[in-house]
């Protein structure tokens, strides 16, 4: 019985030692982030590596949705004739959801993996320890660049996105569908409103600081050599990907009650 | 710690992990212009202590100076603002997979400010000295180990330090290109007059290399000596540890197996 309360305990201390590396590095990155020294190059390597390598993951997911949305809301509406609909609920889904939340999803699986496996090959190797030897605080170095770079870039991401899936679901609609391009575009922007673009912009802000800092905290911190950088790679991904669900619905309790 | 003449220097450094203590009151100086190396087992704590004393671990207790200065008094940004009196050559040379081998060399000179091409004809400079010339653009992943340790010994001179840290810089090569390294060390001792604080288990380096050697044993300094004093020294403790004897006063758990248990 003590044993069982013994392990217990030991596994509860573990999580909130392991919860708290998250404020703890986040408080790190805000303090650090907006004075000197800066690595611009390192920010611009990572917002390549972010932004533009994960395009076409990105487009593939949203054209694909906006395409199986447009099909999927035409037959439902056909059922009652409102078909003129489609548009509507494509752009207004895409703009509000699908678009940060699919994408935050990809991109956590993409980057979130990335930065988690990178950091903590980097500290196993002892590659972290290193740039603290050569006078360079690892948070600034490596850290700091991933976070800004996740934030920076997402919404970038869901803009590409919002669009590409909005034309996939024109493309569907006008050339299989049969639907009259000039009144699916007049659809499309009919009901839209500025937040509704605004709001998932700010949802792809946060879940780019989610991705950020799930993937770089569990890899600045990782333990146990290469087990150790698998289990924060997965964990990096879980978590950043469940986080990504829940502040999903948060967000959108917030932004629209 | 007044003495201009030491150069680095811990008092009563501290350090356990999960209740089980690693290093316990341990006390060292090391003078300027001195090599200094520390032996001991595996796991002994050898490579604690240099974690330690380069703020990568927070001692328990105890304090570290380096060039007069109490750097256990010092924040984060103070100690990386001194860090580069310091090189340390790491175990498995850590260069950084991202970058070719000769930012990894400059990488002190291209952080400070040193233009792109100085900085190259210095990194350059310094990998001919270690015995490497024009491998400057070839990236870490394409070196052998010895030559990723010679690359390691090159980034942590590069910026001439006054102090350099090896951890273990002999393990793992094979017995001529630990030869090349050992030889290397030497160089540099003698043409810089660097004082270096080497960890290793090795007596080959100890002899070759030392100018004190000091015995890390069960979390404490057990046995420091000077070279020409090792082969007269008649702790048995030291005495086994040189031989590399199984046998003796030297416990570890589980380290012989009756012969019914070997597989």
């Amino acid at each position: 019985m003590i044993t069982l309360l013994e392990n217990i305990g030991a596994l509860l201390q573990r999580m909130f030692l392991q919860a708290g590396l998250y404020p703890a590095l986040l408080l790190k990155i805000l303090s650090r982030m907006l004075r000197p020294p800066f690595f611009m190059r390192q920010l611009i390597l990572q917002c390549e590596e972010v932004g533009v390598q994960s395009l076409p993951v990105v487009l593939l997911t949203a054209i694909f949705t906006g395409m199986v949305l447009a099909l999927q809301s035409y037959i439902g509406f056909h059922r009652f004739g409102a078909e003129s609909m489609t548009a509507t609920v494509v752009s207004l889904s895409m703009l509000r959801e699908l678009g940060p939340v699919l994408v935050g999803l990809m991109v956590a699986g993409r980057i979130g993996a990335s930065f988690a496996a990178e950091l903590g090959t980097m500290r196993v190797t002892e590659q972290i320890d290193a740039l603290w030897t050569l006078s360079t605080d690892p948070v600034r170095y490596l850290v700091i660049p991933r976070f800004l770079a996740a934030c920076l870039m997402m919404p970038l991401l869901v803009v590409l996105a919002d669009a590409i899936g909005i034309l996939g679901g024109y493309t569907i609609s006008v050339h299989a569908l049969d639907q009259n391009p000039t009144v699916y575009w007049n659809n499309t922007f009919l009901y839209l409103k500025e937040i509704d673009f605004y709001s998932g912009l700010f949802k792809a802000f946060v879940f780019g600081m989610i991705i950020g800092l799930v993937g770089c905290t569990e890899g600045f911190y990782c333990e146990g050599g290469a087990v150790g950088v698998g289990e924060a790679t997965t964990r990096a991904v879980v978590l950043s990907a469940m986080s990504i669900l829940v502040g999903d619905y948060v967000l959108t309790a917030v932004i629209f009650q | 710690m007044n003495s201009n003449n030491i150069k680095l220097s811990t008092r009563g450094l501290r350090k356990s992990f999960n209740g089980r203590v690693v290093l316990e009151h341990v006390d060292l100086d090391i003078k300027a212009g001195e090599s200094h190396v520390i032996v001991g087992l595996s796991g002994s704590g050898k490579s604690v202590l240099l974690k330690c004393i380069l703020g990568l671990l927070n001692p328990d207790a105890g304090r570290v100076w380096i060039n007069g200065e109490d750097w256990s008094q010092m924040n984060e940004e103070q100690r990386l603002a001194r860090m580069r009196c310091i090189g340390v050559v790491f175990q498995g040379s850590a260069l950084f997979d991202s970058l070719p081998v000769w930012e990894n060399v400059a990488f002190v000179l291209l952080r400070h400010g040193m233009k792109q091409t100085e900085a190259r004809n210095r990194a350059e400079e310094v990998l001919e000295w270690v015995g490497l010339p024009g491998i400057g653009s070839k990236m870490p992943a394409e070196l052998s180990g010895g030559m990723k340790k010679r690359v390691g010994l090159a980034r942590a001179i590069c910026h001439r330090p006054d102090i350099i840290l090896y951890d273990e810089p002999l393990t793992g090569l094979d017995p001529v290109m630990a030869d090349v390294i050992l030889s290397l060390m030497s160089r540099l001792h003698e043409e810089l007059q660097v004082t270096s604080l080497t960890i290793s288990h090795n007596m080959n380096l100890v002899r070759r290399f030392s100018d004190r050697v000091s015995m890390l044993y069960e979390g404490r300094i057990h046995q420091q000596l000077h070279r020409d004093e090792i082969d007269a020294c008649t702790d048995p403790v030291f005495r086994q540890f040189v031989m590399g004897s199984a046998t003796g006063p030297i416990h570890i758990q589980g380290m012989m197996p009756r012969r019914r248990e070997s597989p």
